[in-house]
């Protein structure tokens, strides 16, 4: 008995602490997001509007879809090019790999940056004037160098893309290469003697025993995906125009920059559902008994 | 059709030697058995022909040609793995099937080949599950059905009874026999089991440190070893290894003993072995010496008896109606017609 009571008072302070820090906040900005809620205008936040701040942004906002056209592409293509190029790197670099060493100490450096600074040294890198890509592309393919990438809609996306795509790479490398340690060589050895191509031992045997870890390192990458914010903040701050706005991008600018609070609560909270269901989805795979 | 060929592998991870510059030829339909203690490099010529492992020097063939460069899944054998290999996330069926699915075999006859391989080990009943939900005497004769269910050039089984209980074991031992027989194929397989060497093989490869040690068929091996180590190794009770010299025709123990009658000249440093079967006991007074009895041992089908004279002592095995305690004094003949010597030094068999 006595046990049972100190248990729960060891972790009150936790979960006071995170009541105060997420889910007040939380409940906060859902009430915001029902009312007029203007940073600008006296009385904040000025009454309730029903759900008006949810069909304005669905009914009348072409910003609002464009950002989440932005933020699902952007998702999907870093979600999925990170994962193809680490599980690559991490093919090569897991034990009885064909690459190992040194290489994968290096490997975790990129990650070791923050994504803001990430952004920052994209976008001198892609500067016209002094950047390391025009002066590369100025010698190796000089009509490259023409470009200005990052006042071009299309490319200024995909500079964006690079840079994420660069920073995630290690940690996921990382992570599938833990994985991969963790199937049993016998079962590779066996289905080679059996017959199997390294194709098909990588089809049958080691991608399906890797599947757990895929899914974490997908649906986590899927959650940093959707909710990027500082790199692109840094990097193009949404344009040129609103070309990389991403919906983070959006609710901040919404909110800070014009001071429609209420109106930017409503929109973070549209985004709060896939949020929702990719975190218990991860928590699923992490918390299953196998 | 497929015979198998080493010729001067070695093995070797930085300093230490796994394989020592061995040659083994196996015959055609031959089954024959690597015997030796648990660490010898049994599994390690294994994964050598297998092509799971690359030798240091020396080269492999299978069939008629050399098979170095070849990756496993072109060199056409089928392996019992040691700790199985069992692909965890199949039912039972499909990792029976994976090696004829990858090999294209029409989906028609995939199911019959299945099913017979899984009667075969007494599986059938197991088809559905995951490698997760059997037992390890099972596992095992999943990875037997998965190496049966093909017809290779060469069987290779590495400790494939290991895990079964010891009345399957002799169950699954005859099945083996009987299917090696009837498919005719080529078969390699390692044990460290005596009686599973002596049951199956048609030759033996007695092996320790590396080393086939002596190379022969279950008869020869036990009968006629020509060294110190497989006189150990083979048979139980283990053979009786006496210290001692040979004079005047006679083997005198270091303890001064005079036991038994050789042939040959004198000679300072020998080993005489004598196995159990070969001590016969006699009522105290009417063998050549007495001794005591040291212990006593009664498995049923025969008696064992430790007897002590001096510092030494030796096995031997009686007739199971023989009756005796410790401390009982009783006539022991050694018989001369069964004896080995070896040289001390060298650990050779003396032939004489
Ligand atoms: N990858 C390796 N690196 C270094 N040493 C190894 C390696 N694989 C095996 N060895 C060593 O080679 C020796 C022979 O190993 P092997 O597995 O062939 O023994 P074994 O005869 O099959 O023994 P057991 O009956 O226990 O299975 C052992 O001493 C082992 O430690
Ligand atoms: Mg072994």
């Amino acid at each position: 008995m006595r046990d049972n009571k100190l248990k729960y008072i060891l972790v009150l302070p936790a979960i006071i602490v995170v009541f105060a820090t997420a889910v007040w906040p939380l409940i906060e900005s859902l009430r915001l997001s029902f009312t007029v809620g203007r940073l600008t205008k006296p009385n904040f936040p000025q009454g309730y509007l029903g759900w008006e701040n949810y069909t304005w942004a669905f009914m009348e906002e072409p910003a609002f879809w464009n950002s989440v056209e932005v933020t699902v592409l952007y998702t999907l293509i870093t979600v999925i090019l990170t994962t193809l190029i680490a599980l690559g790197l991490a093919m090569l670099l897991a034990p009885g790999g064909r690459l190992r060493g040194g290489v994968q100490t290096l490997l975790i450096l990129p990650f070791a940056m923050s994504p803001a600074l990430i952004g920052v040294s994209f976008r001198f890198m892609f500067n016209p004037e002094f950047g390391l890509f025009d002066a590369f592309f100025g010698v190796v393919i000089p009509p490259l160098a023409e470009i200005s990438w990052l006042s071009d809609p299309t490319l200024a996306f995909v500079v964006c893309v690079m840079a994420d795509v660069w920073g995630w790479i290690p940690f996921l490398t990382l992570v599938l290469i833990g994985g991969l340690a963790s199937i049993p060589q016998d079962t590779i050895e066996a289905a080679q003697v059996d017959g199997a191509s390294s194709w098909r031992v990588f089809k049958d045997i080691t991608l399906p025993q890797l599947v757990p870890v895929l899914a974490v390192v997908l649906i986590l990458k899927a959650i940093f995906s959707l909710k990027t914010f500082d790199q692109i903040y840094m990097l193009t701050n949404g344009g040129p125009g609103t070309a990389t706005q991403t919906l983070s991008h959006y609710i901040y600018f919404s909110g800070m920059k014009y001071g429609q609070i209420g109106y930017s609560a409503s929109v973070a909270w549209v985004m709060v559902i896939p949020m929702i269901l990719l975190t218990f989805l991860y928590a699923r795979y992490v918390f299953q008994k196998r | 059709m497929a015979q198998v060929l080493l010729k001067n592998i070695t093995k070797r991870w930085g300093d230490f030697v796994g394989v020592d510059n061995q040659s083994l030829a196996v015959a055609d339909k031959e089954f024959l058995v690597l015997l030796g203690p648990s660490g010898c490099g049994k599994t390690t010529t294994m994964r050598m022909i297998a092509g799971l492992e690359e030798p240091t020097s020396g080269e492999i063939w299978i069939g008629d040609h050399v098979v170095n460069d070849d990756l496993p899944k072109d060199r056409d054998v089928a392996m019992v793995f040691q700790n199985y290999g069992l692909y965890p996330h199949m039912t039972i069926y499909d990792n029976i099937a994976y090696p004829l699915k990858v090999r294209g075999t029409p989906k028609a006859d995939i199911k019959p080949r299945v099913e017979k391989a899984a009667e075969q080990v007494e599986l059938t009943e197991f088809l559905h599950r995951k490698p997760k939900a059997l037992s390890g005497g099972q596992r095992q004769r999943v990875a037997l059905a998965r190496a049966i269910v093909r017809t290779p050039k060469v069987f290779l089984m590495d400790e494939p009874l290991s895990n079964l209980d010891a009345k399957l074991r002799v169950t699954m031992r005859a099945e083996l026999k009987h299917l090696s027989r009837q498919l005719q194929i080529t078969t390699v397989y390692v044990t460290h089991d005596q009686i599973e060497a002596m049951t199956l093989a048609d030759r033996v490869a007695v092996m320790e440190k590396g080393v086939i040690r002596q190379l022969g068929t279950p008869d020869e091996i036990y009968n006629d070893p020509s060294n110190l180590f497989v006189a150990g190794f083979i048979g139980s009770p283990a053979m009786n290894l006496i210290n001692g010299s040979v004079k005047d025709g006679y083997f005198i123990t270091t303890g001064g003993t005079r036991l038994v009658k050789v042939d040959g000249g004198d000679r300072a440093k020998v080993i005489l072995g004598v196995r159990a079967e070969d001590v016969d006991i006699h009522e105290s007074g009417q063998g050549d010496i007495d001794v005591l009895v040291y212990a006593y041992e009664n498995t049923g089908e025969s008696v064992m008896l430790t007897l002590q004279f001096g510092k030494q002592r030796i096995i031997a095995k009686g007739d199971r109606h023989l009756r005796k305690d410790m401390d009982d004094v009783v006539g022991l003949r050694v018989n001369p017609d069964h004896l080995y010597l070896f040289d001390s030094e060298t650990e050779e068999r003396i032939r004489y």
